[in-house]
């Protein structure tokens, strides 16, 4: 019987960890430290070792949750999102005061509901694990509790986010009765024998899941709450939820759209193809206009989702291991910017406008060239790993035929340049300000640690990414 | 195994630039961050003249070809080699690279570690892009070399230093997107065709493309192309990188960076869709042409010495187009040898501009006049580059320009005769300025004591004075490594492309310029 529990230990992993991060905070008295990040790393570590275990094993559990590498490639991606966010989440924990249980249980809370996202194989499953994330992470956006702005990103997102959820439940529920299962393989084989009549019901089936999962990866027109909930939360949350939810969200996006409803296509994707389109432009044109780096690079993150969305629609064995991929570098990528963003936040200010990052290169060198670094992997520049993840994905789209796509999506990736330049030019080509910069504290260790590493594999992954490309290539195999 | 020369051309600059971390960025390590820069850039050069002595000159094939696998399940390899077209470019390159940072010796003096890592790391790029004979590690090169050209602007140029780094980098990457969709679009086909992916420009050749889809992908990559040339109208960001540019980069900018346009397109555009070629060659002729005369038109009226010669690069490389656009022997070895030339007279150029203003501060011709009494040598060097530049028999323009024309009467007499107008056009533009900034009596009093030449100048300008001779007078020594591969990129465009080229035999053509002077 303990068989059945062998898909799941990743995990349980993480959701013990994060119940001994509650119980801890509970027993802490006032004012004593606790290493409660250090606990949730020990999970994480866990999880990930468990994760290196299941590979190509296939573990069932209880027919709901399939570990196949698809999932697990995700679940690793979700580990390293995890750490690189408990690593960068120190600082801000410390300066702002806030409550390190919570804080961390949450964290970890919300990896497990990811990680359970990513290996569902059944609706109703990854309902549920959507509803575990995004409970702990709309908790999180608000974590800064005097803050106005937190609260207001933080109730925009859950009042948002409930709408979305009650659309991804509707779609459920017309799936269940156009075949009345909610498990994929069935839905599946069910939807292959219909596929030659669709009716109505089918349309509104993968409408109302569409939409579900388009707001859960900040799609447009389902992106609104994006900037305010990103500008809101602090910044290694934002990193967090930037990364780990899209990667979770993406994975079963792809896993409900490519399996079960694949033999729809040729009735969602024209669906898909508008959407995608509209949020690589909206994405990128409108992050011009953004003066805040966090705002910027929310609709980066939005922008990004399009790539990813042309992926999802050219639907093919390249497209699926580019979407792992691109998950993969858009992970660490991301999470190393926010980690600068964070060190560089001060109890006063925010730090977090453009025009905050002048003269960096003087006063921070090693951490301009960091921030350097991701900036051009997020704008797809060789030799690092946002042009390598590109390439995939706009070669899948050719091998599928979707030309016009790529175009847009090439074209909008050269102005997203422009606005990873603006800080660049900020900080390498103009003076800073004397006055008004707030000498900076010392960058904490461990967060320097998980930014040079995030760089490291930005590198890696840009130079060498054949092995990691044949880890995702043959991570596909669980989607049909 | 044989000792991979290429692969150390691209590594050494760049272990070069690294190594440069081991000294701290203050006036106290400046000399020595200098001296390390300088010595690994004379270091590639001393290989870059290594390999075009073994290079077999009779051969028309890839030499020194390494190979390794890179992404396997895309066929995508790291493989390198030279021809006789690359050949010569990857010399140039090894050759100015130590020139731009002796020339920044005292213009630049902040962050000059920063400025000497970026320039190794420019050059292995731009060997890189010369070597690639993988289009997925061109493409790497290609885009990669943007960035350092772009902080090279952005940090030390002038006053718009900003607005025109950005706009150089955007205007080059919108160009090259499209050619990277094109790219996928062949290694696609190649799998369609042939069952596995593959980036191996060698092995593209043996596609077989339908003429209507030939024709996009060709001007996917010529757009890409055209805008590094820049062929008119694609050219309104070389004026603002140049001018903002210091120094140093406007040198490597027009001496090599510009040659990557017309490179890519006898390499890559020219033999990969031929018979698009063909039948785009008369358009692209024309585009050159209107920009031969346009560029130096707006050159005549610069008031900005280094605008005027930015403006002079829009025209030069227009024939350098030309050349290529006339597809037959003479157009093309012309092109490639003009390449050559217009690195070494235009980077000369700037050089002397650049002299002139760390000096005055100033690049306004108005402000000057009558230098040569204050200054006579720097103004004999100023002289000789000058005159190398227009085409002064004797000097290397000369032989590539006449080439050229040689070519574009064969393939097409009008385009030939306006270009001609440009010669005299850029002989107008040139002289005119160097009259009004050399002769007469000095007039502003703040140019009665500049100084003379320097040594390090001397050490700068010699070899550049001396390869505008070199070339004027031994054309062979560079036209002969080239010829072989010429002559198979010819075949291959006269046999793929079923529109017969107009390729006249070398003597008919000469014939027929000789009679016409008559």
């Amino acid at each position: 019987m303990f068989a059945d529990f062998h898909a799941i230990v990743p995990m349980l992993c993480v959701v013990a960890a994060g119940l001994a991060a509650m119980i801890a905070e509970a027993f802490r008295d006032k004012g004593e430290r606790m290493p409660i990040g250090p606990l949730g790393a020990v999970g994480l570590i866990g999880a990930g070792i468990s994760t290196v275990l299941l590979w190509n094993r296939d573990a069932t559990s209880f027919e709901v949750v399939t570990a196949d590498n698809f999932g697990l490639f995700v679940t690793g991606i979700l580990v390293l999102v995890g750490l690189l966010s408990l690593a960068i989440s120190g600082p801000t924990v410390e300066r702002e005061g806030l409550p390190a249980g919570e804080y961390y249980a949450l964290m970890l809370f919300s990896l497990g509901g990811m990680m359970l996202m990513a290996t569902a194989t059944d609706l109703l499953v990854i309902f549920l694990a959507l509803e575990v994330l995004s409970l702990a992470i709309y908790v999180l956006t608000g974590i800064r509790r005097d803050s106005a702005a937190g609260a207001e990103g933080a109730f925009k997102y859950f009042v948002l986010g409930g709408f979305s959820s009650a659309f991804f439940l509707y779609g459920i529920a017309f799936v269940y009765g156009l075949t009345g299962s909610t498990h994929l393989d069935r839905i599946g084989t069910l939807m292959a024998a219909q596929a030659m009549t669709p009716s109505a019901m089918q349309m509104l089936a993968v409408g109302l899941l569409l939409v579900g999962f388009a707001f859960k990866v900040s799609a447009v027109p389902f992106h609104m709450w994006t900037p305010d909930a990103y500008e809101a939360a602090p910044p290694a949350i934002t990193g967090f939820m930037s990364t780990g939810v899209k990667a979770a969200a993406f994975a079963a996006f792809v896993r409900v759209f490519l399996s079960a409803l694949e033999p729809l296509i040729a009735d969602w994707s024209p669906l898909v193809w508008g959407i995608a389109a509209a949020t690589m432009i909206i994405g990128t044109v409108v992050g011009v206009a953004q003066t805040s780096v966090k705002r910027m690079l929310a609709y980066s993150s939005i922008a990004h989702g399009g790539y990813l969305l042309l992926a999802l629609i050219a639907a093919n064995d390249t497209a699926k291991g580019a979407v792992l991929f691109y998950l993969l570098v858009y992970a660490v990528t991301n999470l190393g910017a926010f980690g600068i963003i964070s060190v560089l936040e001060t109890r006063e200010q925010a730090n977090d406008k453009v025009a905050d990052y002048a003269g960096l290169w003087n006063s921070h060198p090693t951490l301009a060239l960091l921030m350097t670094f991701f900036l051009l992997s997020l704008g797809g520049f060789p030799p690092l790993g946002g042009f390598i993840a590109k390439w995939y994905v706009f070669n899948a789209a050719i091998q599928a035929g979707y030309t016009w796509l790529a175009i847009i999506g090439v074209l909008t990736s050269v102005v997203s340049v422009f606005f990873y330049l603006r800080v660049i030019v900020m900080m390498y080509m103009t003076p800073a300000d004397a006055e008004a910069r707030v000498p900076l504290p010392a960058v904490p260790q461990i967060a320097g640690a998980a930014i040079v590493l995030s760089a490291l594999l930005v590198l890696y992954l840009g130079v060498l990414p054949t092995r990691v490309l044949e880890w995702a290539a043959a991570s596909i195999g669980g989607i049909i | 195994m044989t000792f991979p020369i290429l692969s150390t051309l691209i590594a050494l600059p760049i272990v070069g630039a690294f190594l440069l971390f081991a000294f701290t960025d203050d006036e106290a390590h400046e000399s020595t961050i200098r001296n390390a820069a300088l010595v690994v850039s004379l270091l590639v050069f001393g290989l870059t003249l290594l390999l075009w002595a073994q290079f077999d000159a009779a051969s028309a094939n890839f030499q020194f070809v390494e190979r390794h696998p890179w992404i396997p399940a895309f066929g995508i390899d790291y493989s390198v080699g030279v021809d006789g077209i690359s050949l010569l470019l990857i010399v140039l390159t090894g050759f100015l690279t130590p020139i731009a940072l002796l020339c920044s010796w005292e213009s630049v003096h902040t962050k000059t570690r920063g400025f000497c890592m970026l320039i190794l790391l420019l050059e292995a790029a731009m060997i890189g892009v010369f070597v690639s004979i993988d289009l997925f590690l061109f493409y790497v090169f290609w885009d990669a070399m943007l960035i350092p050209m772009y902080f090279l602007i952005g940090i030390w140029g002038y006053d718009r230093r900003i607005y025109a780094a950005i706009k150089f980098l955007l205007y080059t990457m919108a160009g090259s997107v499209l050619m990277l969709l094109a790219i996928l679009a062949l290694a696609v086909m190649h799998n369609q065709q042939m069952g596995t992916y593959s980036f191996d420009l060698q092995r593209l050749f043996d596609l077989r493309i339908e003429p209507g889809l030939q024709m996009w992908l060709f001007l996917a990559f010529t757009l890409a192309f055209c805008i590094k040339v820049p062929l008119f109208p694609f050219h309104t960001w070389l004026p603002d990188a140049h001018t903002q540019a210091p120094t140093a980069g406007s040198v490597i900018l027009a001496g090599v960076l510009l040659k990557m346009g017309t490179y890519g397109l006898v390499r890559f555009a020219f033999p990969l869709f031929p018979e698009a070629a063909v039948a785009f060659a008369p358009y692209l002729g024309w585009l050159a042409v209107i920009g031969i005369v346009y560029g130096a038109l707006v050159a005549m009226v610069q008031p900005d010495m280094k605008k005027l010669v930015a403006y002079s690069s829009v025209s030069h490389l227009g024939f350098v187009v030309l050349g290529i656009a006339a597809l037959n022997t003479q157009g093309m070895e012309g092109a490639v040898y003009q390449m050559l030339n217009h690195g070494i007279s235009t980077g000369g150029l700037f050089l002397i501009v650049g002299m002139l203003s760390d000096r005055r501060h100033t690049r306004l011709i108005s402000e000057y006049g009558g230098l040569k009494n204050v200054t006579p040598r720097l103004v004999a060097a100023f002289l000789i580059i000058t005159l190398a530049s227009i085409g002064l028999p004797g000097l290397n323009g000369f032989v590539g320009e006449f080439l050229i024309l040689l070519g574009a009467f064969a393939a097409n007499r009008t385009l030939a005769v306006v270009a001609a107008s440009g010669v005299i056009l850029s002989a107008t533009y040139m002289l005119w300025m160097f009259q009004r900034v050399n002769y007469g009596t000095v007039t502003n009093p703040k140019n009665e004591s500049l100084p003379d030449l320097k040594p390090r100048e001397w050490v700068v300008l010699v070899p550049i004075i001396a390869m505008c001779v070199v070339m004027g007078v031994f054309p062979n020594l560079f036209l002969r490594p080239m010829a072989p591969s010429v002559a198979k990129l010819l075949t291959r465009m006269n046999q793929t492309s079923r529109v017969q080229a107009q390729v006249a035999p070398p003597v008919d053509a000469a014939a027929a310029v000789v009679a016409e002077k008559r």
